[in-house]
């Protein structure tokens, strides 16, 4: 089974959306699948740059009129 | 008369307690410690050896009527709306405010407590900022480290405004050219929110302060003095400057199930009651609140619950407002709420001015002398405005 984390970022502006990406990818192992929500419209540049960075899979980035939802797999840890 | 139990006498705890009228409600606050300190000021003892006295008796900030106890909780039990601690005394009460902060732990970190040890930090007393200084003060060369070691933080420009007075204290020294600043964060960029960092990035890079984005703190090895992050870099340094990871509160807390992943206490973003109670709070650093963890929004947040407890509707905007020294005398303040983001809002000498009065007004602060003051300032500077005037230029 993978886990599924949901993270729920909607409201977050400073330091935002990354900071709970990157605790949550802290405490992940290879395999896990990560949702994050967001409203801060910068997450989607933001997760891109950092999934390059760390070698995981950005799955979907989704738009809805509330709030943006990425899927992340944990590739690398 | 109802009672009002307050577990710690920082920011939150103290302005929480002086917002309620002792004559209407019978309010304790207990801290462990029996001072309170203004804590902004670290940053001046680590990176300029300042002597300034910045701790008062937490019972003398007190308006009178307010009980202070000397006792370090250890348990609270919500459902029996008791609380316990290394005093033998069971506080009941009919309202609860836990106010504690954060704890530093570098355990988590193999490697970093020997040298949290060591070299100490500008973020978590005064003792470990002094000790830090010590090693500032006879630094002669080489290359330096300095970061969080997790990304929960309070205060988010301090790690920036720690690099920025690094470098005006070596340039003065004229140390500048034997000097390499490596200032790492597990951000994507020197200030994690962008339309700051605008207005940063140029100052770093002037500055010759190179950043190291993504570089979330794995391991450190004293021996060979080498950092290493989760995401694969590694960083070698002659001298390690480098702030713990930010945990929530040890207290035992029944029912359990209340804290996060790394103890902060769950709450609601607009109440701060303690999730399923409604005559529970967590203030200021301590809870799980998306926003920064600062003075101001712990005060903003003690208001709000005082006027919850008296019955009057209230609500927290998310509102931050953290000044941000950015060296050589100039500064600027990184303001935003739940609803708008942060204003590029440029630095000014004004601004540093304004940072460096709040030493003196912060103990009027405390004890709600300052407050017209602060809320024709918090509108003057709502961020609705402050985006208008400065985002679309
Ligand atoms: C270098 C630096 C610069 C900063 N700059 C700014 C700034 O410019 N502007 C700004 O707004 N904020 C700034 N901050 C952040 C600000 O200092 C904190 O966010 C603020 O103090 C939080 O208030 P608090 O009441 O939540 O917690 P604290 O002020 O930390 O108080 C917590 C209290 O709880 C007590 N306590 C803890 N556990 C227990 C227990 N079990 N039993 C009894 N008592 C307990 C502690 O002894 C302490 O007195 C800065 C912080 C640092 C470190």
């Amino acid at each position: 089974m993978t886990d599924v984390k949901l993270i729920d970022s909607r409201g977050a502006a400073c330091p935002g959306p990354i900071t709970d990406l990157a605790r949550a990818y802290r405490n992940s192992k290879v395999g896990d699948m990560l949702e994050l929500w967001a409203t801060d419209k910068g997450v989607k540049a933001d997760t891109e740059a950092w999934a390059k960075k760390t070698g995981n899979e950005i799955v979907e980035i989704k738009e809805e009129p509330d709030k943006i939802i990425v899927k992340i797999k944990i590739l690398k840890r | 008369m109802e009672k009002v139990l307050i577990i710690g006498g920082g920011a939150g705890g103290i302005i929480l307690a002086n917002s309620l009228d002792p004559k209407d409600y019978n309010v304790t606050v207990v801290d462990k410690d029996e001072y309170h300190y203004y804590q902004p000021w670290y940053l001046y003892v680590a990176f300029k050896g300042s002597k300034r006295k910045i701790g008062k008796p937490i019972a003398s900030l007190l308006k009178p009527g307010i009980r202070y106890v000397k006792d370090e909780i250890t348990e609270i039990n919500l459902n029996e709306r008791k609380a316990y601690g290394s005093l033998r005394i069971t506080y009941d009460y009919d309202y609860i405010i836990i106010a504690t902060g954060t704890s530093p732990d570098p355990d988590p970190i193999p490697g970093l407590r020997e040298v949290f040890n060591e070299y100490g930090d500008y973020h978590t007393s005064v003792q470990n900022s002094l000790k830090l200084w010590n090693h500032i003060k006879n630094f002669k060369g080489g290359t330096i480290a300095i970061g969080q070691a997790s990304p929960t933080c309070k205060c988010p420009p301090s790690l920036l405004e720690g690099a920025f007075q690094l470098e005006e204290y070596l340039n003065k020294k004229g140390l500048k050219s034997k000097t390499k600043i490596k200032f790492f964060t597990p951000f994507p960029r020197a200030y994690p929110a962008e339309p700051m960092n605008k207005v940063v990035e140029p100052m770093v890079e002037e500055r010759g302060i190179e950043v190291m984005p993504f570089f979330d703190l794995d391991t450190v090895d004293n021996e060979k003095k080498i950092l290493t992050s989760i995401e694969g870099d590694t960083i070698n340094y002659d001298l390690p400057i480098i702030v713990p990871p930010c945990k929530g509160t040890k207290i035992k807390i029944l029912p359990e199930g209340l804290q996060n992943e790394d103890r902060f206490i769950i709450s609601d973003k607009y109440t701060m009651k303690i999730k399923g109670f409604d005559n529970a709070f967590a203030v200021g650093d301590a809870n799980n609140l998306p926003t920064s963890k600062t003075g101001v929004t712990a005060h903003l947040e003690a208001k709000v619950v005082a006027n919850i407890i008296q019955g009057k509707y209230d609500k927290f905007t998310g509102r931050i407002n953290c000044p941000f020294d950015t060296a050589y005398g100039k500064a600027t303040f990184v303001i935003a709420d739940y609803d708008n983001p942060v204003a590029p809002y440029p630095p000014t000498r004004m601004k540093h001015f304004m940072k460096m009065s709040m030493a003196r007004i912060y103990w009027m602060t405390l004890r709600g002398y300052a407050d017209p003051i602060f809320d024709f300032y918090f509108d003057f500077t709502n961020p609705v405005k402050l985006n208008e005037k400065y985002a679309t230029s």
